[in-house]
């Protein structure tokens, strides 16, 4: 009788410690591809790896080829593609899917973390110190933006492996379609209320004179970025401000 | 500043540097984090909250997508805390600002750097990556992790020396009014660069009204304690 050996477990707690440094070898030729296949690798060990060519190493060649995504997102893809070299799926098929994947995970994670749950957790944070919070808002900021954060890239990474080659199920998951669709306007909201009281936090030190300075200098450098975007950036404007100051300062005694 | 100190800031401006990009990306390289944990070692962190504030609004001016180049605003944090500490009274938060910009700017510059010779590197190593060697694979992502590591302490470096050198050749050489003024300047370009980020990122959408909500509840609470 033969002896049947169990697929080992997937080892899911190795490939997120490392999903953590996705991005550590970020570059322009294969953008997160060196960090998806370093990702993807533990999860790949139950393939056959005799030879210089076995199903193991091929599978890990093609983990680091060109991927760009969001971070946090970015373990969809290494649990679906690793699944799908469990499953036996074509080469060409598991090079269309992380091809396929690169878009919507880099749209989806830009629009629910980059422009909504970052933002929304620093404007909080910003007005709670504007109010008197504190460092403990800073705190409470790192802790929960956190669970967000390690909560994502742990539920990708699941979704990914739970779904292989029908991964694209798991981008019309309520968890993603809501989040993204709440994470907008609470983020909106968030960040105007705190820009009034940042602004009183931050000139609470200034008198009457440099507090009608600052507020024609912030509408006017408003008014610059909107309207030459590109060219104008906060960087360049607050050195120019900055510069401009300096010489007003230098020559008004 | 005590070499301690230094030692202790460089320390955290390099963990900083690394989290912006390559590990974890928790977050404390935000400048509301890296500020205030600055202001922590040098025992002021009213100075880290302020500086951490300035810088956090200039970061809503950033948005992290695809390759795009921007400035890195975590060591030039750690960097603008320890000129504001070591400037004499109002001076420190618009010299503090000001050698953050410059090493922001330089971070911007090294971490685009890097990315063109870690490029380099993937390109000559192409033929071992499609051997599919997952040693060689490890190896070369941990080169990237490592070299991001040294970058982001040599611009903390830059920004901690900057921070050494230059307020003692400013303090007592500005007049109180210019000193005010450089203050007034890094506050505007912050509150413009905030503002002009949010909208962009709210868009004329529906978002907008939320926006709008939010700054007239910001707005009515300001005006009740200047009440």
């Amino acid at each position: 009788m033969a002896v049947v050996t169990p697929a080992p477990r997937p080892r899911f707690g190795r490939a997120l410690l490392r999903l953590f440094a996705v991005q550590g070898s970020y570059n322009y030729e294969r953008m997160l591809g060196l960090g998806v296949g370093v990702a993807e690798e533990p999860l790949l060990r139950g393939l056959p790896a005799d030879g210089a060519t076995s199903p193991y190493r091929a599978a890990v060649a093609r983990g680091a080829h060109f991927f760009n995504a969001h971070p946090y997102l970015a373990g969809l893809a290494v649990g679906a593609a690793a699944r799908a070299e469990h499953d036996g799926a074509p080469a060409e098929l598991i090079e269309r899917l992380r091809a396929a994947l690169c878009g919507p995970l880099g749209s989806i994670g830009d629009r629910l973390i980059w422009a909504g749950w970052l933002p929304l957790l620093s404007g909080l944070t910003l007005a709670a110190i504007s109010l008197g919070a504190g460092w403990t808002a800073v705190v409470v900021f790192l802790v929960v933006y956190n669970i967000g954060h390690v909560g994502l890239r742990w539920w990708a990474l699941r979704q990914g492996w739970t779904h292989g080659v029908r991964v694209a199920s798991a981008l019309h998951h309520p968890l993603l379609q809501r989040g993204t669709a709440l994470a907008g306007p609470a983020m909106a909201c968030a960040v105007g209320l705190a820009l009034p009281l940042t602004a009183h936090y931050l000139a609470s030190s200034f008198g009457a004179w440099p507090r009608a300075i600052l507020a024609t200098a912030a509408v006017l450098g408003f008014l610059a970025i909107r309207w030459l975007p590109g060219r104008v950036t906060g960087l360049r404007l607050a050195l120019g401000l900055a510069a401009i100051a300096l010489v007003v300062g230098w020559t008004w005694l | 500043m005590s070499l301690e100190t230094f030692l202790a800031l460089l320390g955290w401006g390099t963990l900083v540097g690394v989290d912006l990009v390559s590990v974890p990306q928790m977050m404390i390289a935000r400048p509301l984090v890296a500020g205030t944990v600055a202001g922590a070692i040098l025992g002021d962190v009213d100075a880290g909250l302020k500086i951490g504030v300035v810088f956090e609004l200039l970061q809503y001016d950033i948005l992290p997508v695809g390759a795009v180049r921007y400035p890195e605003y975590g060591p030039a944090t750690v960097a603008a805390v320890a000129t504001a500490h070591a400037a004499t009274g109002a001076l420190g938060l618009g010299l503090g600002t000001v050698v953050g910009l410059v090493t922001g700017l330089v971070g911007g510059i090294a971490m685009h750097l890097l990315r063109r010779i870690n490029s380099r590197i993937v390109h000559a190593a192409a033929a071992t990556l499609e051997a599919g060697d997952p040693k060689a694979l490890v190896r070369l992502h941990a080169g990237g992790l490592l070299r991001d590591g040294v970058r982001a302490a040599l611009v903390t470096a830059l920004g901690l020396g900057l921070a050494w050198a230059v307020p003692p050749h400013i303090n007592g050489v500005l007049s109180p009014r210019a000193v005010t003024l450089l203050a007034v300047a890094a506050v505007a370009s912050a509150l413009a660069a905030g503002a002009g980020g949010t909208i962009r990122l709210v868009g004329r959408g529906p978002n907008l009204a939320w926006f709008a909500a939010g700054l007239g509840g910001g707005v009515v609470i300001v005006a009740g304690w200047l009440w």
